[in-house]
């Protein structure tokens, strides 16, 4: 920390009520953009909970992201932030820690914007293993631009670009980002934001490239065309077909089908992260120069 | 700046401008011969500029690196007429004997170019791939050895600069070889090599 | 000899002689002028540039970095930028086209970061050996949207040298990318650099110097205060049209507000940004404006055409954008006509007809067959306008 800056914590009176996620947003910026019942709001939240158990420092902290309904959180809150171009966040991202690695870097993406037009940024950051945390929002759809499908839309879901079904089968994303080499992976959902929370914070903690697909709603677009119809509905679907990872693990892929597995699905700490391998390389070449 | 080393006498050494184009085939260290003769003509304090042949062109089986050496900052950086072409193929040969001048000197490895185009230039005709592997018994130092005699016979650049910048640029444990090359070209004579200009 | 610095110094071959290829010389620009974030991806005739960073930014500390492809390479440019720290990239035709979207972001986001093309012919893979000016135009508008542009162009080895480290300046100045033009044979040739090239292609500008003191971004009209990360400013970044928070807005006077203050920090300070040379000055009945490799034909033909009896006048622009308004138009008032040989079908010379054709004709000369205008090309087409203006 340069001298003259301090800590947000130093400037907080030590004795204060206990924060709320207030303290990372810009309240002032509201109303927000989002449709009533849509889930991406619950994940913005998880997210800035896990920020507040781990005590994020908002000008140590960058949250950079790509454009979309999911995108546009960044625009409410309160750390260095970044809304960059569609599907070019992590590439962003990436100058920024490579410049930058004392700084917590946090990735917002779509499926739109993560998986289709950023998908070679996704699975390089994932080789690269920077420490990232990457949290894409899946609501399987281009919510933004007004339901078109995506690459999570499914097979036979129904989208204004697929409007007699959808023919392309989706991304496993938690499994592209491991086989791409993420050294942390997990999948939660807007139902259970306590879970996602958590997987988040691991994820934030974990000294490496994290990739946490947050399966969420969108009632407006998705919602409209596919069933079930409605927040509620919705949120209750993601309920039943959520299972955890542990569950999972007894079943036959056919029991499986359709169902979201959820929970830590990948961990790995011995791939070395690249700032610190990289400034391994810089202290040999110094020392080599010394010589 | 310090003073330009002497130049031998030669004929090249007295022109303000000159325009120099080695060719031949990939491999045969062609565009090191140009990169190694610009050097020297910088050592001389000339200014100089070295282009050469890339991608398809050079990887199709020739290889082409053209200087221009000058006693002023060089506007147009390509060859308009050649002062020296130093041919190591039968095909470079042909290719660009076109572009000398009549007061031009046209150098070539007589063993690869049996049948040199007929020209006005100065002609020397000299084995060079024979007298390398003679000298060090390596066909590798052919491109020093003619580089040697390219300077013996024109004084395009300095002996000491040319010296200099062939220890620079050629890989490491090869030097002492390398000399002995660029020395053996350096000593062969005009009188001999000479062909009559038809 | 103050113009050069550390890294460029540590190429002497002999005492103060230099033979230095024009991409590597870029590269030791940038270096000289303090880029320590490199991101790239390999394409020919650029790749030198990217290969001497690999070598040389990890042994000053910087970040190197191989990017998946242009597009991720411009990102992470900017990304580092809005770091603070001071960025480049280089690439050709192919990769500057996919660079477009995020080079309209950083004049959005006022991210400085420095793009080098070096040109090759197009369209598409076209021919990757062979030198080029096509790119003009998309450097000027290569990005969606009304945009300001600094574009510069290199035409010889101390060029790239000195051109780059104009850009980073510029960048930082005026808090926008900055373009910087070569072509495969500017890229590719090793050429002696000397005080005296410096002297004869000399760098004619209010009061450009090449020194860090140069940069004094408090000088230029800001829409916001520079963007840093990781300070406590902790800002908003966005390529939405923003106001003075640096969040979106949809109002548009504020719209229009902004978008004209990206244009006025450039145009305001054309004096400032216009690099040029005029050779000849006020002496010639013709005129000749070029850039690149075709300023040095232009150059050479000055010469060739007086000794042949017409006296010409030569303008060596080394800004292309923002345009030298008021450099052209003063030459135009001067000359009978004003020839412009470029590697392309006329890309300059559309802009120099614009602001020259109230006063004197515009005569365009374009190759694209690959090969180099050369002097007697010019000299041949200078004598062939002059016996025409001269019997109608
Ligand atoms: C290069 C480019 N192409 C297209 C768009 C238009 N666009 C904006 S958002 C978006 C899709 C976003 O989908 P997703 O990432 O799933 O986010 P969501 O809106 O669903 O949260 C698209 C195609 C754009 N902004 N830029
Ligand atoms: S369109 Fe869908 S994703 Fe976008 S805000 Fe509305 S509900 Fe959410």
């Amino acid at each position: 920390m340069a001298e003259g800056e301090s800590s947000v914590a130093e400037q907080e009176p030590s004795v204060a009520e206990p924060r709320t996620i207030d303290h990372y947003l810009h309240t002032d910026r509201f109303p927000h953009i989002w449709c009533p019942g849509c889930g991406l709001g619950t994940v913005t939240a998880a997210f800035l909970r896990a920020a507040l158990e781990l005590g994020l420092e908002k000008d140590r902290t960058v949250v950079v992201a790509g454009i979309g309904c999911s995108s546009r959180a960044v625009g409410y809150l309160d750390f260095g932030t970044v809304h960059s171009i569609h599907g070019r966040a992590l590439a962003f991202a990436t100058g920024i820690k490579m410049a930058h690695p004392e700084f917590t870097v946090i990735v917002l993406t779509g499926d739109g914007d993560g998986a289709a037009i950023g998908g070679n940024h996704l699975i390089h950051a994932c080789r690269r293993n920077l420490d990232i945390t990457t949290i894409l929002f899946n609501n399987n759809t281009y919510g933004m631009t007004g339901g078109q499908a995506s690459p999570q839309t499914g097979m036979g879901g129904y989208a204004t670009t697929a409007p007699f079904g959808f023919d392309e089968p989706s991304f496993d994303l938690c499994r592209l980002a491991e086989a791409a080499g993420a050294t942390y992976v997990a999948r939660g959902t807007s139902y259970g934001v306590r879970q996602l929370q958590k997987l988040i914070r691991d994820g934030i903690t974990h000294p490496g490239f994290s990739f946490i697909e947050a399966v969420t709603q969108c009632p407006t677009e998705y919602g409209k065309r596919n069933p079930p119809k409605g927040p509620v509905q919705m949120l209750e679907n993601l309920k039943e077909k959520a299972i955890s990872r542990k569950k999972a693990e007894g079943m036959t892929p056919e029991e499986l089908e359709g169902r979201i597995v959820t929970g830590l699905l990948h961990r790995d700490e011995s791939v070395p992260e690249l700032t610190a391998s990289y400034a391994r390389m810089l202290e040999r070449i110094r020392k080599s120069a010394d010589e | 700046m310090s003073e330009a080393p002497a130049m031998t006498d030669g004929l090249l050494s007295s022109r303000p401008y000159v325009e120099v184009r080695f060719g031949g085939s990939g491999g045969q260290g062609v565009i090191l011969m140009g990169v190694i003769l610009a050097v020297a003509g910088t050592r001389d304090r000339r200014h100089v500029v070295q282009t050469q042949s890339y991608g398809p062109e050079a990887r199709g089986g020739y290889s082409r690196s053209d200087v221009v050496l000058a006693n002023a900052p060089i506007d147009y950086p390509q060859i308009q007429g050649l002062d020296l072409l130093v041919a190591l193929s039968a095909e470079a040969a042909r290719k660009y004997a076109g572009s000398l001048r009549r007061d031009g000197f046209f150098i070539f490895d007589s063993d690869e170019i049996t049948s040199p185009p007929p020209m006005d230039a100065n002609s020397y005709g000299i084995p060079f791939t024979r007298l390398a592997v003679e000298t060090t018994g390596r066909t590798q130092t052919t491109n020093i050895l003619a580089l040697g005699a390219v300077a013996g016979l024109t004084g395009v650049v300095s002996v000491a600069s040319l010296e200099k910048a062939v220890l620079s640029m050629v890989p490491k444990g090869t030097e002492e070889m390398n000399l002995n090359a660029l020395r053996r070209g350096l000593a062969l004579l005009p009188e001999e090599w000479k062909r009559p200009s038809i | 000899m103050e113009l050069w610095y550390t890294h460029l110094m540590r190429e002497t071959i002999d005492q103060d002689s230099l033979l230095v290829q024009g991409n590597r010389a870029c590269a030791l620009g940038a270096l000289d002028a303090g880029v320590r974030f490199f991101a790239g991806y390999p394409i020919t005739p650029s790749s030198e540039i990217m290969e001497v960073m690999a070598r040389e930014l990890p042994a000053v500390g910087g970040v190197f970095m191989q990017m998946e492809d242009e597009i991720a390479s411009i990102c992470a440019c900017i990304g580092a930028s809005l770091t603070g720290e001071i960025s480049m990239t280089a690439t050709s035709g192919p990769g500057f086209s996919l660079m477009q979207e995020a080079i309209g972001y950083a004049i959005m986001a006022e991210a400085p970061t420095v793009i080098v093309n070096v040109m090759r012919m197009g369209p598409s893979t076209g021919r990757p050996t062979t030198p080029s000016q096509g790119d003009v135009m998309q450097a000027r508008w290569g990005t969606h949207g009304d945009h300001p542009a600094i574009v510069l162009a290199a035409s010889n080895v101390a060029d790239m040298y000195r051109l780059t480290i104009a850009a980073v300046r510029f960048a930082q100045r005026f808090r926008m990318p900055v373009i910087v033009l070569a072509d495969e044979i500017v890229g590719h040739m090793r050429e002696s650099f000397s005080p005296e090239i410096a002297g004869r292609y000399r760098l004619t500008s209010g009061d450009f110097d090449f020194t860090e003191t140069y940069i004094h971004p408090e000088m230029v009209r800001e829409v916001h205060p520079p963007h840093e990360l990781g300070t406590l400013i902790h800002p908003h970044v966005t390529g939405l049209i923003h106001d003075e928070t640096g969040f979106p807005t949809n109002d548009p006077k504020k719209s229009e507000q902004f978008l004209r203050e990206l244009h006025d920090k450039v145009v305001h300070h054309r004096g400032e940004l216009c690099l040029y040379d005029v050779k000849n000055v006020g002496k010639g009945r013709v005129a000749v404006v070029a850039y690149g490799s075709c300023a040095r034909s232009a150059r050479a033909a000055l010469k060739l055409a007086e000794q042949e009896g017409i006296p010409v006048e030569v303008l060596h622009l080394y800004t292309l954008f923002p345009l030298p308004v008021e450099i052209i138009q003063e030459l135009a008032r001067r000359v009978e006509f004003i020839l412009i040989p470029e590697l392309n079908l006329g890309q300059y010379a559309r802009e120099v007809r614009r602001l020259a054709e109230n006063w004197t004709t515009v005569v365009s000369m374009g190759r694209i067959d690959g090969n180099l205008i050369t002097p007697r090309d010019i000299v041949d087409r200078l004598a062939e306008l002059v016996g025409k203006y001269e019997s109608a």
